[in-house]
């Protein structure tokens, strides 16, 4: 008798489940043929602002809906799941960094006839490319500037002129300024982080990514030097960490309160430095040359579309109209900078003193991206970097291991 | 015979409901992530290949997954002991009278309804270079220490913080366990001449040994599976030098961050068989359903 009840019981899990999940498939897509659904991280009050409306004239001119859903926390790893659940958004947010890994995974879709595609900055459009072909359009994108605060600048008895233009010089320039400042601030901030120093080992000379996309962090002594030189800074005090050794939240609010001189920072920071710290004097010029070559990082956000969407049509027009003709509205209500280099100059960005610095480095900047193990070696970077500024090991040591640690990663997951 | 029919029927119908959620959420996933560990699974995609014993295998060689089980390993002997050991000590001082016992029980408790993301926050606080803690030991000792950059010190933290959150907890649990030993076991032991402290450890501990039990297994589990902490103090990576890097979060990151589902999975399965392990021996050396004869 015990069998019968557990058939049952069994017969009324089973049932239960199959139509738990019927019910949900039906009601989670494709209610509403002209709809597509945007999946976007959550960012400042501005880029909101700036998407909502740019959004809003769309759905005007084109009668397509979009539903924006915000993913607030860990994007990718949202993202991630959602594909693995076969429940991807129609359009979503790719960044320059982790598109070879979705792009190689085959659910990206391919992007084909772009109305003019050389009119965008050729470094952001190549990041989003594989084997030739296009899977995402750059929205918009961030290069790194050097921020000095000319109120303290000044206060320690120097001009914007005596900061020097290339690395050597500004950290024998920053070992000098420690002297005149506070023990709880600093010359200068750094971030050990591998996005902010792909860059300055490539000018040193360094292929941190080889062809046969492997890693390589010992073959130039240049690059070496390189990172001794931030190691020697964090030693005698003046590099210091924003939250780590300033107790800060950012760079930016760091260097907004007056807690350091000199950052090397994205044009992110622009706003929350107008809205959060009005008072602060800076001003904004371009990343240190490193090995007499100039160099900043470039780091951008296309708009993708996912490869099982069912509305490729509207999610299209869609992705082309972002970043084409409504690119300019975009970019003026969100404060960032248009990647079509003629809506650049429509909107005069050459002539704008504080951003000038950030838009000459998109023309040379190295573009956060390369190839589908840069996660695997920047995770390995990262952190036996830590060990060399922590006085664990000596850098050449650190980038021996660095090597290894990725190398072997990297087979391990083939 | 019908009506047992009827009886059983019944009692399966009202567990329907726990059923389900066991089956699905629980039963399901674990069969599932049996059958992945031995394949490469490409979770974007969906895609997966046959490679047997090969995540495992892949697994052994990988330097991480033997930092995270050092520093797993460390963190479950270190934390589980002294967290047991405190929550025995502070129910026994409670559950004496005491005066204000109900406030101080109220007071103690407020950690363990703190979320432990806000704990972790609100520690990061403290405990950075610039933070209260390293003031307070440099003013005093005219030491500087670094907490969350320094590899052999961040665990600790992180150690503090889970011993902080997690007594008052237990406490309750032995404290439910003292009001239960009958008082004649101390009179008695009193008549035999038995100091307080005598008493403690020849009848308080002894009788609370099914509680213990109890919650060294809650403490085990709780610290092998430790994630939360170590992801926000790291920001997911696992640093400085991999030494906040614990099994859940290395699991995370093989899923997530390495797209390798496979692995992930088979770690997990390892963990699981690591927990089940040191519960059984932990159950065989306690001999907690021993107690009381």
């Amino acid at each position: 008798m015990k069998t019968v009840a557990k058939l049952v019981s069994g017969a009324v899990l089973v049932a239960g489940l199959t139509a738990c999940g019927f019910s949900s498939e039906k009601s989670g897509s494709s209610k509403d043929d002209n709809s597509i659904s945007l999946a976007v991280w959550g960012s400042s009050p501005a880029e909101t602002k700036g998407l909502e409306k740019t959004v809003a004239t769309f759905e005007k001119e084109s009668g397509i809906d979009v539903k924006i859903e915000v993913i607030q926390d860990n994007f990718q790893d949202a993202l991630t799941a959602r594909f693995a659940a076969k429940n991807a958004p129609d359009v979503f947010y790719l960044e320059s960094f982790t598109a070879p890994k979705f792009i190689k995974s085959g659910v990206v879709a391919e992007l084909k006839d772009v109305d003019n595609p050389d009119d965008f900055y050729q470094p952001l459009l190549n990041s989003f490319k594989d084997e030739g072909k296009l899977y995402a359009l750059p929205k918009d994108y961030s290069t790194l500037g050097m921020y000095v605060n000319t109120d303290l600048l000044t206060k320690a008895g120097y001009t914007m002129e005596d900061v020097p233009k290339d690395w050597v010089g500004l950290m024998a320039f920053s070992k000098e300024l420690q002297g005149k400042l506070a023990k709880d601030q600093a010359a200068m901030i750094f971030d050990t982080a591998f996005a902010r120093n792909m860059s300055s080992l490539i000018a040193s000379g360094l292929t941190p990514v080889t062809d046969k996309n492997r890693a390589d962090f010992t073959s130039s002594p240049e690059a070496l030097d390189y990172l001794q030189s931030l190691v020697d800074g964090k030693k005698a005090g003046y590099l210091k960490n924003p939250s780590i050794d300033l107790g800060m939240d950012s760079a930016g609010a760091a260097f907004g309160s007056n807690k350091a001189v000199i950052m090397i920072e994205g044009n992110w920071v622009l706003s929350a430095l107008r809205q959060n710290y009005p008072d602060v004097k800076y001003e904004v010029v371009e990343a240190p040359t490193v090995n007499g070559k100039n160099q900043t990082t470039t780091f951008t956000v296309g708009y993708a579309m996912a490869k099982a969407t069912d509305k490729k049509e509207a999610a299209t027009e869609f992705v082309k109209y972002m970043t084409g003709k409504g690119q300019q509205q975009w970019s003026e209500i969100s404060v960032t900078f248009p990647t079509r280099q003629s809506v650049a100059e429509a909107m005069k960005l050459d002539q704008n003193e504080v951003v000038k610095a950030h838009v000459l480095g998109a023309e040379y900047g190295t573009v956060w991206s390369s190839g589908v193990n840069l996660p695997v070696i920047s995770t390995a970077f990262d952190n036996q970097f830590t060990a060399a500024v922590n006085g664990d090991k000596t850098v050449e040591q650190a980038m021996k291991d660095t090597e290894k640690e990725a190398n072997d990663e990297i087979k391990r997951q083939q | 015979m019908g009506k047992k029919r009827y009886n059983t029927l019944q009692g399966y119908s009202f567990l329907t409901p726990a059923l389900l959620v066991i089956l699905v959420f629980t039963l399901v996933p674990i069969g599932y992530a049996f059958f992945m560990m031995f394949f490469k699974v490409d979770l974007l995609s969906g895609t997966r290949t046959f490679v047997g014993l090969g995540n495992f295998e892949k697994i052994f060689n990988d330097p991480k997954f033997w930092a995270s089980f050092e520093n797993t390993t460390k963190y479950v002997a270190v934390v589980v002991p002294i967290q047991t050991i405190l929550a025995m000590i502070l129910a026994s001082f409670l559950n004496s009278k005491i005066k204000f016992n109900r406030t101080f029980l109220t007071i103690m408790f407020i950690p363990t309804l703190t979320s432990s993301s806000a704990m972790t926050l609100i520690f990061m606080w403290l405990f950075n270079n610039n933070g209260l803690v390293p003031n307070v030991i440099e003013s005093v000792f005219g030491k500087n220490v670094q907490f969350l950059t320094n590899p052999d010190l961040a665990l600790t933290v992180i150690m503090i913080m889970n011993i902080f959150s997690t007594i008052p907890h237990f406490m309750i649990v032995f404290l439910s366990g003292l009001q239960d030993i009958p008082w004649s076991l101390y009179e008695a032991a009193q008549i035999d001449g038995a100091n307080k402290v005598k008493q403690f450890v020849h009848v308080t501990v002894p009788q609370l040994m099914p509680i213990t039990f109890y919650v060294l297994t809650m403490g085990i589990v709780g610290t092998f599976q430790i994630f939360d902490q170590a992801f926000i103090i790291s920001n997911g990576t696992g640093g400085p030098q991999n030494s906040t890097l614990t099994f859940s979060l290395y699991i995370y990151q093989l899923a997530f961050s390495s797209n390798d589902m496979g692995r992930a999975t088979a770690l997990a399965f390892m963990l699981g068989l690591i927990i089940f392990t040191v519960t059984f021996i932990v159950n065989k050396l306690l001999k907690a359903d021993k107690v009381n004869g």
